[in-house]
C-alpha cells in the first residue's frame, strides 16, 4: 500500500481483498445462505454429540465381539481407569482452552500422589489440603511464567516436567511409597454409584462445575475469548494474563486431585507405577473429547467421554483379545480414528 | 556504464523507457487505474503524486508484476511486455523498493543483495554455493555505484533506516544490472519513514540514479517531489489528471490538483451539546520515536478528529491514550486523576472504549458469536453471567446496528466487515458508562450503508456526552465529524482548528500534514 495521505488501505485493495472470503454477505440471498447455515447447524450438532457417539460405538463393537465384556462389568472396569486421566484431560482442556499447553500436570499428579502418600499418615486429611494447595501452586507458577516473561507454554512446562520427576524421584527415594491406612479415601473407589466407583463419579461433577464456569461466568467467558484472540480480547478489557494463569492453576488444581485418587485406588504411589503414564492419554482425552489445539474450544463435559474413550481402547483390545503385541497398533489406529472423528475443526484453517 | 546502455544510447535514442497506453485495471465494481497512459524517457525522475485511494499503488503493483492490466499496453525500451509474475517485470529491468522494507534483517548486506539474483546465471552464487568473497566484492562495487558507504558484511538488522533503503536500492539495482538493461527503479514513500537529515542522503542518491537509469518516485511530501522529480504525474480517482514539468510548478497547483474541489468545513454547532469540565486532558505526552509533546484538551461530548499520513504517529498516540501502547513522558488526566501506570484493562473499566484499525485480529473474538462478542467488555465487577439475557441484549443491539444477518449464534468471522465492525462498536455503545470513544479507522472497508450506520451512532453517542477521538480514513470524514481537528506531522502537532470557529478546507489540512 503506498496511498496513505488519510487512511491506510486504498478502495481498491479492499475489493480485492474481501473482508472474509466466505463471509455472509450482508444483503443475504436467501437460498446459499441457508444451505451454509444448515451445514454450520450440522457441524455444531457433530461437535456437541460427536465425542459421546464415538464413545458409544467403541463400547458397542466391544460388547457384540466380547458380549461377556458387558456383563462382566466392563464399563465399571473403564470408568475405574479412566478417573485419573479424566482429570488430568480436564485440566488440559482448560489450559488448551486458553491456547496453551500443560505438559507438567501429569507430573504434578504423580509428585502430588508420592507426597500424600508421605503425608497422609502423619497429617491426614492436612496431607490433601497439602497436595491440593501445593499442586494449584505450581500450576499458577507455570501459568505466570508463561504469561508474565512470555515464555512458551509447551517449553516450559516440559521443563516443569522434568523439575517435578526430578522431585518425585527425590521425595519416593527411588522406591515405592506406601501411603499410611487412612479412612480419608476409601469411599472413593470403595463404594460405587450405578456400578461406577465414586471417585469417577466425582470427576464428573467436576467437570460439569468446570463446564458451567465457562459457560455461566465471566472467568469462563474471559478465558475463552483469551484462546480465541488474545490481542482482541486484551483490547476489549480483558485480563488475559491473569485468566492464563487461572487456567494454569485449575490443570495443578485437578491434576493434584488426580494424585490423590491414585493414593485412594492404589494406596502406594512410585515414579513408574500407576499415575506414571497420564501425559499423552490426558491430552488425548481433552482432543477427543473435542477440545480444540488452536485454544477457545472445548468441552468438559465431552472431555469426559474422551477419557472413557481413551481408556476403553486398551481395556477393550485386551478383552476382545487381540494379541498383546498388536494392541499398541490397534490402539493407535483407533486413536486416530476417533481424534479425526471428534477434533474440533471449526474454526481452523490450518491444523497444527 | 553497462554495455546494453550505451547501445540503445546510439540505436534508439528516442525511445521512452517506458511507455504505457490506455493501461486499465478493475477490482470489481471499482475501476482502479482508468486508461492511463505515460512515456518516461531514460535518465529521467518522475514524481507520482496522489491522494489516497487515487491508484497509485495499483500502478506500481502493476509495474512490479504483482498485477495483470486488464487492458492496456506496456512498452519498456521499445519493446512491449506482459508482465505474469515478478520475476518478469524484474527480468524487464524494473526494481521496486517497496514501502514496507522486504530485506532480510539478520543476514548480511551482501547476501540480501544476492538474494533477488540468486540463479544459476550469477558467479557468486552459482550452484547454490555461496562465494562469499566475491559475493562480499560483488556487493560492494554495487554500493559504491549508488554511492552508499555501507559495508557489505554488516548485518541488515544493525543498520539505520536510511543504509537499509540504500541497501534496497542497490539490491533493485544489481538485479536490473543482470539482466544488462538500462533499470526502472521504483521507490514507492522511500521517505516517509526517514529523518529530515536521512531524507537529504537519500536525495543524494536519487541524482545518482538518475544517471544510470530511470525512477519513478512516489511521495506525499511535496516540496520533497519538487526538488526531486523533472517532472510530476499527478494522479486521482484512478486516472491522470496532470503531467508537468516540475517548473513553473507550484505546491498548492499541486495540492489542488491531487484533491480536486476542496471540501470545505461547516461550522460546527455544539451549543446543544453537554460540555464543561475537560474529559481528558492530554499534556507533552512523548513516546520516543513515534510522537512527541502532544497536548489537548477534550471535553466530554466533543469530538476531536486527528489527521495525518503514515508515520505521523497518529495511531500510536491513540493507542496510549487507551494503554495499548506505553508513552515515556507527559501526563494524561482522565475524568480528573492523572494517570501513572495506564493498562487496557484499566481503560476499559474507566469507561474508555476502543475500536482498532485492525479490526479481525485486534478488535474483535472471530470465534464468538455476536453477543458474546458484545460481552466480552466488561466494566462491572459481575462473576456469574445469563447467556440466555445476554444473547437476547445482543438481538436487541443487532436491530439497533442493523447487523446483517441477524444471527445472533454464527461466529463473528463469518459477518461481513460491516457487520463485524456494527457488533465491535455495539460492544462499547452498549456499555453504560462508556465515557470515551476512541476510534481508530472506524469506517475502514465498510461499505457506504454500513458506514453511515456507524457514523449515526458516533454522533449519537457524541450528542449523549460520550467524547470521541477519531482517526478518521479521509480528510472530508474528518471535517465532518470533527469538532476539533489536530494535524500530526512526524509525531508532532502541526496546526488545530476548533471548527465551531474555523471552517478549514481539506487543502488547509493536507498542508499541515505532509
Amino acid at each position: 500500500m503506498s496511498d496513505r495521505i488519510a487512511s491506510d488501505q486504498s478502495v481498491p485493495s479492499e475489493v480485492f481483498d474481501p473482508e472474509a472470503p466466505d463471509a455472509v454477505p450482508a444483503a443475504s440471498v436467501e437460498t446459499p445462505t441457508a444451505d451454509r447455515h444448515r451445514r454450520w447447524r450440522l457441524i455444531d450438532l457433530w461437535a456437541t454429540v460427536g465425542p459421546l457417539a464415538v464413545f458409544i460405538i467403541l463400547f458397542a463393537l466391544v460388547s457384540i465381539l466380547r458380549p461377556a465384556f458387558l456383563g462382566g462389568g466392563g464399563l465399571s472396569i473403564v470408568a475405574t481407569q479412566c478417573t485419573a486421566i479424566l482429570l488430568v484431560a480436564l485440566g488440559q482442556c482448560l489450559v488448551l482452552n486458553v491456547g496453551s499447553i500443560d505438559l507438567s500436570n501429569a507430573a504434578i499428579a504423580l509428585f502430588s500422589a508420592i507426597l500424600l502418600a508421605k503425608t497422609i499418615g502423619p497429617a491426614g486429611a492436612g496431607g490433601l489440603v497439602l497436595v491440593v494447595v501445593l499442586g494449584a501452586a505450581i500450576g499458577a507458577l507455570n501459568g505466570f511464567l508463561v504469561s508474565f516473561f512470555q515464555v512458551p507454554s509447551f517449553a516450559l512446562t516440559l521443563g516443569t516436567l522434568g523439575i517435578l520427576q526430578t522431585a518425585s524421584l527425590i521425595i519416593s527415594d527411588k522406591t515405592t511409597v506406601y501411603a499410611a491406612k487412612s479412612g480419608l479415601l476409601t469411599p472413593m473407589f470403595g463404594s460405587a454409584i450405578g456400578g461406577l466407583v465414586s471417585a469417577f463419579w466425582t470427576a464428573v461433577i467436576i467437570a460439569i462445575v468446570l463446564w458451567a464456569m465457562l459457560r455461566f461466568t465471566t472467568l469462563g467467558q474471559s478465558m475463552t475469548a483469551v484462546g480465541l484472540n488474545e490481542t482482541g480480547a486484551l483490547f476489549s478489557g480483558i485480563r488475559t494474563r491473569a485468566m492464563k494463569i487461572a487456567a494454569f492453576m485449575f490443570s495443578g488444581l485437578l491434576a493434584s486431585i488426580a494424585g490423590i485418587m491414585i493414593i485412594a485406588q492404589a494406596g502406594s504411589a512410585s515414579s513408574t507405577g500407576l499415575g506414571s503414564d497420564l501425559l499423552l492419554p490426558g491430552i488425548t482425552a481433552a482432543i477427543v473429547g473435542g477440545t480444540a489445539i488452536t485454544g477457545g474450544i472445548t468441552n468438559p463435559i465431552n472431555v469426559v467421554f474422551g477419557a472413557l474413550t481413551v481408556t476403553l481402547i486398551p481395556v477393550g483390545t485386551a478383552a476382545i483379545g487381540i494379541p498383546s503385541e498388536a494392541q499398541s497398533l490397534v490402539y493407535g489406529l483407533v486413536i486416530i480414528i476417533a481424534v479425526a472423528l471428534t477434533i474440533s475443526r471449526k474454526r481452523v484453517g490450518v491444523v497444527k | 556504464m553497462t554495455k546494453a546502455v550505451t547501445e540503445t544510447d546510439s540505436a534508439q535514442a528516442g525511445t521512452p523507457a517506458l511507455k504505457l497506453t490506455g493501461i486499465t485495471k478493475r477490482f470489481g465494481s471499482v475501476t482502479a487505474v482508468n486508461n492511463v497512459s505515460l512515456e518516461i524517457r531514460r535518465n529521467q525522475v518522475i514524481g507520482l503524486i496522489g491522494e489516497n485511494g487515487a491508484g497509485k499503488s495499483t500502478l506500481l503493483k502493476i509495474l512490479s508484476g504483482l498485477y495483470e492490466p486488464d487492458a492496456g499496453v506496456m512498452e519498456v525500451h521499445g519493446s512491449a511486455v506482459k508482465f505474469r509474475r515478478p520475476q518478469d517485470a524484474v527480468a524487464a529491468g524494473f526494481g521496486v523498493v517497496h514501502q514496507e522494507q522486504s530485506l532480510l534483517t539478520n543476514l548480511s548486506v551482501a547476501e540480501n543483495i544476492a538474494m533477488n539474483a540468486l540463479s544459476s546465471k550469477d558467479n557468486a552464487t552459482r550452484g547454490g554455493w555461496y562465494r562469499w568473497g566475491q559475493l562480499n566484492k560483488e556487493a560492494e562495487g554495487i554500493l559504491a555505484k549508488v554511492g552508499a558507504t555501507v559495508d557489505p558484511k554488516a548485518i541488515v538488522g544493525d543498520l539505520s533506516f536510511v543504509d537499509r533503503q540504500m541497501v534496497e536500492i542497490a539490491r533493485a539495482l544489481r538485479v536490473d544490472e543482470m539482466t544488462g538493461t538500462p533499470p526502472i527503479v521504483i521507490l514507492d514513500e522511500p521517505t516517509s519513514v526517514l529523518e529530515r537529515n536521512e531524507t537529504a542522503i537519500l536525495e543524494r542518491e536519487i541524482a545518482e540514479l538518475k544517471h544510470v537509469g530511470s525512477v519513478i518516485f512516489v511521495s506525499h511530501r511535496l516540496d520533497e517531489v519538487r526538488r526531486i522529480c523533472d517532472r510530476i504525474i499527478v494522479m486521482r480517482s484512478g486516472e491522470i489528471v496532470a503531467d508537468r514539468a516540475t517548473e513553473g510548478v507550484t505546491e498548492d497547483e499541486l495540492f489542488q490538483l491531487m484533491i480536486g474541489h476542496a471540501a470545505t468545513a461547516k461550522k460546527h454547532d455544539v451549543q446543544a451539546r453537554q460540555s464543561g469540565e475537560a474529559l481528558l486532558d492530554v499534556s507533552g505526552l512523548s513516546a520516543k520515536g513515534k510522537f512527541k509533546d502532544v497536548s489537548f484538551a477534550l471535553p466530554p461530548g466533543h469530538c476531536l478528529a486527528i489527521v495525518g499520513t503514515i508515520g505521523s504517529g497518529r495511531e500510536e498516540l491513540v493507542r496510549a491514550l487507551f494503554g495499548a501502547e506505553p508513552f515515556d513522558s507527559g501526563t494524561i488526566t482522565y475524568r480528573g486523576k492523572r494517570l501513572q501506570s495506564w493498562s487496557a484493562v484499566q481503560a476499559t473499566r474507566a469507561g474508555i472504549g476502543y475500536v482498532p484499525a485492525e479490526r479481525k485480529t485486534e478488535g474483535m473474538v472471530g470465534g464468538l458469536n455476536g453477543p458474546d462478542n458484545m460481552a466480552i467488555a466488561r466494566t462491572g465487577k459481575k462473576f456469574f453471567v445469563n447467556p440466555w439475557r445476554e444473547r437476547k441484549a445482543g438481538a436487541g443491539w443487532f436491530d439497533t446496528m442493523d447487523v446483517r444477518p441477524r444471527d445472533t449464534r454464527l461466529h463473528l468471522h463469518r459477518f461481513s466487515g460491516g457487520n463485524q465492525q456494527k457488533v465491535v462498536m455495539a460492544k462499547w455503545l452498549k456499555s453504560e458508562t462508556l465515557q470515551l470513544l476512541i476510534l481508530d479507522h472506524p469506517l475502514r472497508g465498510l461499505d457506504p450503508g454500513a458506514a453511515e450506520t456507524v457514523n449515526e451512532k458516533i454522533r449519537g453517542a457524541r450528542d449523549g456526552g460520550t467524547a470521541v477521538v477519531l482517526l478518521a480514513d479521509t480528510l472530508e470524514e474528518a471535517l465532518e465529524m470533527g469538532d476539533t481537528i489536530l494535524v500530526m506531522r512526524d509525531g508532532e502537532i502541526t496546526a488545530s482548528f476548533d471548527l465551531t470557529v474555523d471552517t478549514p478546507t481539506t487543502l488547509d489540512l493536507l498542508e499541515k500534514m505532509v
